[in-house]
């Protein structure tokens, strides 16, 4: 298969090849559809099961674009549950820390007491009230589902699809065999709010079309190659609502000094020349190409998964206002048994953190000028198919009609 | 100036010991304070004992580094956060987002 030759939009004609309109990454009406009908209406991914190992364990992850804030927990079944953080009192936000380990949740306001599968179980003064019936009064659920430890929450109260349909069995089958649970044991973790729309920080990450400009000091040698100056995909396959793609690593590249010490003490986000020899987790490199790098996952709407060897990455986009967004990143790895594997790991962090702060140069930028009315429309490349998707597959959610599918 | 020493056989690099920082803010706030000169300066003393300062570090099981090698380590993780600057950018950071708004997480439980 020869590079740079392959038409992605030929394959999927379907998403055509027009001007994209800028309006969906500026306009607040546009927003608020998103908000009623793509984040209410979809499965979310909003954490690992990693986080909760123990019954008692939980997690708040407030959802600003869902109003709510939502509390995930273990249970004493040892199943992952998802409740509206709300006290069915007064409504009062139930938990107020990030994260924790108990056997009950305490409400600060009034005393109100919940089991950890939600139901109520203490209601301080209780004869004062009016014949409550406590076994209505429990936190409300929301629906959660897990696949290969990642957890998802739907806050439609009737999700239309269940999870496993909604990811869809060529995606799930697609990255089978792939270790998540084997290296997800030491994440390091940001976050930071941009001035920008979530989908102009989604684009950043799901088009490698600006490695060999915008990261050429960091890792433009490190997938563009003599052979493929510009980084072009291995391939992209579809899979609506979601997407995916597949990199190539340059096989020419030259260790920096630093990069050579770290080299032999665990794999770092530079170090992406998987040869083909070495052994590859079963769903990954889809086209078994020699010299692979990555694949790349792209979860509709707001979650993209990188896989790699040895180390696995997510960025997810939690829109606040059309204008700004909360940017999370996580990279997951093995726990470094020696403290030379630490470093390495630092190394690897270091340099992946840097090129983030590149990608996040342009994101308020770009938003500014989006916002200047100045230009109506974008245009985008063959590379750039999974942007294009996204747009194509919102413009379905928006205009599905209530309570049908959407058709993607 | 920290007060740590480094271990026997490691004293040349005591001159250094203003990156031997404990926390990633510390070590990203040093690296973006620091004139370039100062950041080559600490790469070029600390990169030629690497290979010894693995070799020490490897003999310590993670739960029972004393305090000075402890340090040493500290002085490996500031050179894992400037070698891309000497290395690639030839400026202690990259042209971009300002480091510091981008802020460590913690995810999983505390350990233990
Ligand atoms: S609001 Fe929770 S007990 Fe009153
Ligand atoms: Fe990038």
């Amino acid at each position: 298969m020869a590079l740079g030759k392959n038409k992605w939009h030929d394959r999927y004609p379907e998403l055509g090849t027009g001007p994209i309109p800028v309006e969906p990454y500026v306009s607040p009406e546009y927003f608020e559809q998103e908000r009623a009908r793509v984040f209410r209406k979809t499965w979310l991914n909003i954490g690992r099961v990693e986080q909760i190992p123990q019954p008692g364990d939980y997690f708040v992850k407030d959802l600003t674009i869902c109003n709510t804030s939502i509390l995930v927990v273990r249970g004493k079944d040892g199943e992952v549950h998802a409740f509206h953080n709300m006290c069915s009192h007064r409504g009062n936000q139930l938990v107020w820390d990030t994260k924790g380990r108990c056997q009950t949740f305490s409400c600060k306001f009034h005393g109100w007491t919940y089991a950890l599968d939600g139901s109520l179980r203490y209601i301080t003064d209780e004869h004062n009230f009016f014949g409550l019936k406590k076994e209505t009064l429990g936190m409300t659920p929301v629906a959660v589902g897990t696949w290969e430890g990642f957890i998802f929450i739907n806050v439609d109260p009737d999700p239309q699809q269940t999870l496993p349909e909604y990811l869809g069995e060529g995606l799930r089958t697609s990255i089978k065999g792939y270790p998540f649970e084997d290296l997800s044991t030491n994440c390091f973790s940001w976050h930071t709010d941009v001035q920008a729309n979530w989908k102009v920080a989604k684009d950043a990450f799901q088009e490698v079309y600006h490695i060999s400009t915008l990261h050429r000091r960091i890792i433009g040698d490190v997938y563009a190659s003599k052979a493929n100056p510009y980084a072009n995909a291995l391939n992209f396959t579809l899979y609506p609502p979601h997407g995916r793609v597949s990199l190539s690593a340059n096989p020419d590249r030259k260790l920096t000094g630093v990069e050579s010490i770290v080299q032999g003490f665990g794999s770092t986000v530079l170090q992406q020349n998987n040869s083909a020899s070495e052994k590859l987790p079963a769903g990954v490199n889809p086209t078994g190409y020699p010299h692979w790098s990555f694949d790349g996952l792209a979860l509709f709407p707001n979650c993209l998964i990188y896989v790699s060897k040895g180390t696995y990455l997510t960025h997810i986009f939690w829109p606040i206002t059309e204008n700004l967004t909360r940017w999370e990143i996580r990279t997951y790895s093995p726990q470094a048994e020696t403290l030379s594997g630490r470093f390495s790991q630092e190394y690897g962090k270091v340099s992946f953190r840097d090129t983030l702060l590149e990608d996040a140069s342009t994101l308020e930028r770009t938003q500014t000028m989006l916002r200047s009315g100045a230009k109506k429309e974008i245009v985008l490349q063959d590379e750039e198919l999974l942007i294009r998707q996204h747009h194509k597959v919102t413009e379905s959610f928006l205009n599905a009609s209530k309570g049908s599918q959407p058709n993607v | 100036m920290s007060e740590r020493q480094l271990p026997e056989g490691f004293q040349d690099l005591e001159p250094y010991l203003e990156w031997s920082l404990a926390t990633d803010r510390e070590r990203s706030i040093k690296r973006q304070t620091s004139p370039m000169t100062k950041i080559t300066a600490f790469y070029h003393a600390i990169v030629p004992r690497m290979d010894e300062i693995l070799a020490h570090l490897e003999q310590y099981p993670l739960e029972q580094v004393p305090a000075d090698a402890q340090s040493l380590f500290y002085l490996t993780l500031s050179l894992a956060k400037i070698a891309p600057a000497v290395e690639m950018y030839g400026e202690p950071v990259p042209e971009g987002l300002d480091a510091l708004r981008l802020e460590n997480i913690d995810i999983y439980p505390t350990r233990g």
